[in-house]
């Protein structure tokens, strides 16, 4: 793991009476992170915070090691941002639209005009680029929506659910180009979705956020790892009962949102499983190695 | 493929020069300038020329001694004219003044400035981008100031240029005309930032381009009219300055050190406190200003 990218200390965020961040305390590392949540969540207000959009009702915040109470407007120098909804002008053509972004973020014109050039070759854009804007499909939106996002080579870039709204094979292609684009240019992702395979695809950590608090941290891979080598064991009877026998087995179960999680060694768990259910005088509904994917760990979080 | 290769090393060693925030709001500013120049702006071209032939045509009248300053300033002498001619080119078209075509300018060119922004949402894009919300309204302001003072100060800087040659263009005129010039450039900039000012809040306010056209025209004509109806019931002088016209028009003659004067109904002077008519221009330009910071963190805030 590198350093740290951004370091959120207690942050509280308030709307009126309703509380957006809950003492929200993260260390996000470099890298591809992803932040899933529920809609309501409180992901876009940290994203929000994170870019000096909004201010924080109380708690500290630093960004690439900047401090955001003293350094909002510069900090953006460093930053790209691809907000969620639709905020393209139509009335440009892709080129136009990227030099534009380019030249507000400070690049000198030659410069905006080559690197945007650049993006576009590598979003296989050919001719389209010179059309207007309002002529692209929504895949093509997102693309660009992207791409200025990268225009001034941001060290970060913040994706606000990139894939919303687009059919399954534009959301494929969109996160196959996040994944190229920011591998390519080196760029570090924070992904905010309530969309679970959107981080499975792009991200090697998972922040959990939920009600305004941090859930859970995790490496993905490791995460998807320890929750592929479980044995999801429903029953019937004493669950306390079944429980202790494993347990002098040498096997501690955990609570799952369907019945009991059992880690699984080698094939010789399911049989201990067996022997403790007949002497704990338990009915053996379901015992299956599962194949577990984001979706079980997000929604045990959140439940 | 070697090709593709060193353009993609290029695209991740790429590090971009950003200029400082004043570059980037200045440049702003001027591409929004030259894009009101741009010929896709019929109405504005046609404005600007219209304005021109008109002040080219009062102009050739004045040679005659037609022009009207003799009747506003008494006697005949140039120097009354002098005084008079930069002020009666901001009055009503009678006295060869361009305040239709001035007004009619400033509600085209500013209404959409930031009503687009607002409309297709890149808004967002810009204040993701390292300038402030103070910088994004200052790099707006700066077209519609720019397009105004070519319609205001730049024509009577010409007609002051003019009389210079008229009096053999002697370094001596110039200094005996030093204050002339200077309130030429100060009553351009006044009226210029005034109204740019005021068309950005409706810009702001109703974010839909020709609704905000049109509603600016109607609150700075319309409220004239019905400002000097009730003058003609109430008699009180304060009245006027309730109307965004003849305020403007008000400070303009304290800047010629001139007693201010309206023509609805023949010839008035008027006499209202400085600090009355400083008083109501600042709380009406600062609650514009407010209004559109207000409006514009809210957007920050909201998705």
């Amino acid at each position: 793991m590198g350093s740290t990218l951004i370091e959120a200390r207690n942050v509280i965020k308030k709307y009126g009476a309703v509380t957006a961040l809950d003492d929200f305390t993260v260390d996000i590392p470099e890298g591809k992170i992803g932040i899933l949540g529920p809609n309501g969540a409180g992901k876009s207000t940290f994203v929000k915070i994170a870019l000096g959009l909004i201010r924080t009702t109380s708690g500290s915040i630093t960004v690439l090691g900047e401090d955001l109470d003293r350094n909002t407007v510069d900090i953006r120098r460093k930053i790209g941002y691809m907000p969620e909804h639709d905020c393209i002008p139509n009335n440009m053509t892709g080129v136009e639209f990227l030099i534009e972004m380019g030249l507000v973020s400070g690049m000198s014109l030659q410069s905006a005009t080559q690197r945007t050039h650049e993006i576009l070759g590598h979003l296989q854009m050919g001719e389209e680029k010179y059309r207007k804007i309002e002529e692209y499909s929504g895949g093509m939106r997102q693309k660009i929506k992207l791409a200025q996002g990268l225009i001034h080579g941001p060290e970060v870039i913040f994706l606000d659910e990139p894939t919303s709204g687009l059919d399954p094979k534009a959301r494929q292609e969109m996160l196959e180009t996040i994944n190229g684009l920011t591998e390519v240019s080196g760029t570090n992702v924070l992904l905010s979705t309530h969309i679970l395979q959107d981080v499975e695809t792009v991200c090697d950590h998972v922040i959990i956020v939920n009600n305004g608090k941090l859930q859970m941290q995790e490496n993905v891979k490791k995460l998807m790892q320890r929750q592929t080598d479980v044995i999801q064991v429903r029953i019937g009877g004493s669950t306390e009962d079944f429980v202790k026998h494993l347990k002098k087995s040498g096997i501690t179960a955990t609570s799952g949102s369907r019945g009991l999680h059992v880690p699984y060694v080698n094939d010789k768990t399911f049989e201990q499983i067996v022997d403790s259910a007949v002497k704990s005088n338990c009915q053996l509904y379901e015992m299956e190695r599962a194949t577990i994917t984001m979706d079980n760990v997000y929604l045990e979080v959140v439940d | 493929m070697k090709e593709k290769a060193q353009v993609s090393e290029r695209f991740r060693e790429f590090k971009a020069e950003l200029t400082s925030r004043p570059s980037i709001v200045l440049g702003m500013g001027l591409r929004g300038f030259l894009r009101m120049l741009s010929l896709k702006n019929q109405w504005t071209i046609a404005l600007v020329a219209l304005i021109w032939l008109w002040t080219l045509g009062f102009y050739v009248l004045l040679s005659t001694g037609d022009y009207p300053c003799e009747n506003l300033f008494g006697g005949d002498s140039s120097e009354n004219f002098k005084r008079c001619q930069p002020l009666v080119y901001y009055n009503d078209l009678g006295l060869g003044g361009v305040r239709l075509f001035l007004v009619t300018l400033a509600a085209i060119s500013s209404s959409g400035l930031i009503a687009n922004d607002m409309t297709d949402k890149s808004l967002h894009l810009y204040l993701s981008r390292p300038i402030s919300r103070l910088d994004y309204l200052i790099a707006r302001f700066i077209p519609v100031f720019l397009l105004l003072m070519c319609v205001t100060a730049l024509p009577n800087l010409i007609v002051y240029l003019n009389q210079w040659g008229d009096a053999g263009l002697e370094f001596e005129w110039i200094k005996n005309h030093k204050w002339l010039l200077l309130d030429i450039l100060i009553l351009g900039s006044f009226y210029s930032a005034s109204y740019s000012i005021i068309g950005l809040t409706f810009s702001t306010a109703i974010n839909r381009e020709s609704w905000a056209a049109g509603a600016f025209f109607l609150f700075v004509y319309g409220s004239a009219i019905i400002i000097e109806i009730f003058y003609l019931m109430i008699g009180d002088d304060r009245v006027l300055l309730l109307s965004i016209i003849h305020l403007l028009d008000i400070i303009g003659f304290y800047i010629f050190d001139t007693q201010p004067f309206f023509t609805a109904f023949g010839i008035e002077t008027i006499d209202i406190a400085d600090i009355e008519v400083f008083g109501v221009f600042i709380l009406i330009i600062g609650s514009c200003g407010l209004f559109v910071n207000w409006m514009i963190s809210q957007m920050e805030a909201n998705k």
